[in-house]
């Protein structure tokens, strides 16, 4: 995977330049709603075209730690840094694809993939130039004029994803994107995800409850658990890429999957005979 | 195949408009007869005879023959006009400002609530011994009327504003100003436009009750006049002048809120 990324032509000489450096850096977070504490001492680091994915069971307060390196959500205790600034509200080179897509019903494909760049002040000629550009990425050509009411699940999301990729952010936050779409649907976007990082690598950090697709899509999979939760292990994946059905089949997917999957059944009964 | 949809269509318009035709015609013919069984001058009937014309003569006379009337009509137009816009320029903003601000919506919502309920007509008499006879307390009346239902729908609506899309907004890194713009009002716009639509049937009333109680004006005097002569052909005709305005005003309403909440209706 990381050799695919390596052949393509750089999109950001500068931050290539200094190998190694993390892209965001998370020190010592916390975060609690009163006195209710979601997570605790979160320490991670997520480098330059990574994609890390953060997999843990439900409440454990994944999507929540995904709000807080946006920026949307204020921290209690420690600090996100992006690139060396701290994060206290959304910043500029990150987007967000939501697991409630987030599409506005009102508009068209073209508007809503539109809303970012327009945000941004972006010219008329340059979005006229991007939006097409990204619905093709996404495989909506032909959609342009639709209204989200009018598409699938799955066909929402790709546009969702356009919309976030068409800023060219150089993070993608991922919030559980293919939580709300069907079973095979979420596959085909899956591995059409990969394929569109790797035509268009950036730093990625993905919120799942599935452990499938944590493994699938993570360079590193991070496995929060415990109440208040933190990061109980931090699991490299080192398939190799570029990751497609097969890598379903491989012996090493299987081993981390059944793996993290141990882990974190023995907290689910846990808490399932908790509330019982 | 089309050929027999269209067809079957046709017959379904068909039916459909002969059906509505047939009522009115059937409405028409009882009001004639009611009024020509009773005494004529008083229960004008809908077209009389040569001794007493009943209410479309005295439309046809009003509309083509009356100078005067055709200035009451348009004074009546412009006091409803000026005060329905008044309201929706006041109640749309004020709105979207309450469903923003929480403490501006508890502070304000008793009140809201009480003025919502109290029966405007109530407050006529206050208005004029406060303010007078002249235009502007006819204004604040029908204003008074058309501005709660517009207020507490599109309060209603900004409300119901999904907060996934203003957390969308905040991640794309919006301004307030952008994300009224962007969400709150196209959000907001097909529930102020059901107040609208509600109010104008609101405003309408007051316009008549305006023109009653404070100094008498437009169609108002024109029913007072009449009815004061036992002319009762002249009350009815400018009654179906009122009918007629209310279904114009709501017409127009329900179309632009047809037009503008296409999307509400399918969304999840």
């Amino acid at each position: 995977m990381n050799d695919i990324s390596e052949q393509l032509p750089d999109q950001d000489a500068e931050a290539a330049a200094e190998p190694g450096q993390a892209r965001i850096e998370i020190t010592g977070l916390g975060k609690s709603y009163g006195s209710l504490q979601v997570f605790k001492d979160i320490n991670l680091n997520f480098g330059e075209r990574e994609i890390v994915t953060i997999v843990g069971p439900s409440g454990c307060g994944k999507t929540t730690l995904l709000r807080c390196i946006d920026g949307l959500l204020p921290v209690n205790e420690g600090a996100v840094q992006i690139d060396g600034d701290e994060i206290a509200q959304p910043r500029e080179g990150v987007a967000m694809v939501f697991q409630h897509f987030g599409l506005f019903p009102w508009k068209t494909v073209e508007q809503n993939v539109a809303y970012g760049l327009k945000l941004a002040g972006v010219s008329k000629s340059e979005i006229q130039k991007k939006v097409p550009e990204y619905i093709t990425l996404v495989g909506l050509g032909g959609f342009e004029t639709s209204y989200p009411y009018e598409l699938s699940g799955g066909m929402q999301q790709r546009c969702g994803l356009a919309r976030a990729l068409a800023t060219e952010p150089h993070v993608l936050l991922m919030d559980e994107p293919f939580a709300a779409v069907d079973a095979q649907t979420r596959e085909i976007l899956q591995f059409e995800l990969l394929r569109i990082w790797a035509l268009r690598p950036m730093t990625m950090v993905f919120v799942t409850h599935s452990i499938e697709e944590a493994v699938l899509m993570g360079d590193r999979v991070v496995v929060l658990k415990g109440r208040p939760s933190s990061v109980f292990e931090i699991i490299e994946v080192n398939l190799p890429g570029p990751r497609d059905r097969s890598t379903l089949g491989h012996p090493r997917f299987a081993e981390i999957r059944e793996h993290v999957w141990s882990t974190l059944m023995d907290e689910a009964r846990a808490a399932e005979f908790e509330v019982n | 195949m089309n050929k027999v949809i269209s067809l079957v269509n046709s017959d379904r318009t068909l039916v459909r408009w002969s059906t509505v035709i047939i009522s009115l015609l059937l409405g028409a013919a009882i009001w004639e007869a009611v009024g020509m069984s009773f005494n004529q001058a008083f229960m004008a009937p809908l077209i009389g005879n040569e001794e007493h014309p009943g209410t479309l003569p005295r439309l046809y006379v009003y509309f083509f023959d009356d100078e005067e009337y055709l200035l009451s009509l348009v004074q009546s137009i412009q006091l409803f006009s000026t005060g329905f816009v008044l309201a929706l320029l006041v109640a749309i903003p004020m709105g979207i400002v309450m469903a923003r601000l929480i403490t501006l919506r508890i502070a304000l919502e008793n009140y809201i609530l009480a003025l919502y309920v109290t029966p405007m007509i109530a407050l006529i008499p206050f208005i004029l011994s406060i303010l007078g006879f002249d235009f502007w307390p006819k204004v604040l009346v029908v204003f008074l009327f058309a501005f709660f239902p517009i207020l507490y729908n599109t309060l209603e609506g900004a409300r119901s504003v999904k907060p996934e899309l203003i957390e969308v907004a905040r991640s794309f890194r919006s301004s307030e100003l952008a994300i009224w713009r962007d969400i709150l009002i196209p959000y907001t716009l097909p529930y102020a436009l059901t107040g609208i639509r509600q109010a104008s049937g609101r405003a309408l009333v007051g316009m008549v009750a305006a023109e009653f109680f404070l100094s008498t004006s437009g169609l108002g005097e024109e029913l007072i006049t009449a009815s004061r002569n036992f002319d009762m052909a002249g009350v009815l005709a400018t009654i179906l002048v009122i009918t007629g305005l209310g279904i114009t005003f709501m017409r127009i309403a329900q179309a632009v809120e047809k037009k503008y909440s296409a999307w509400r209706g399918v969304d999840r």
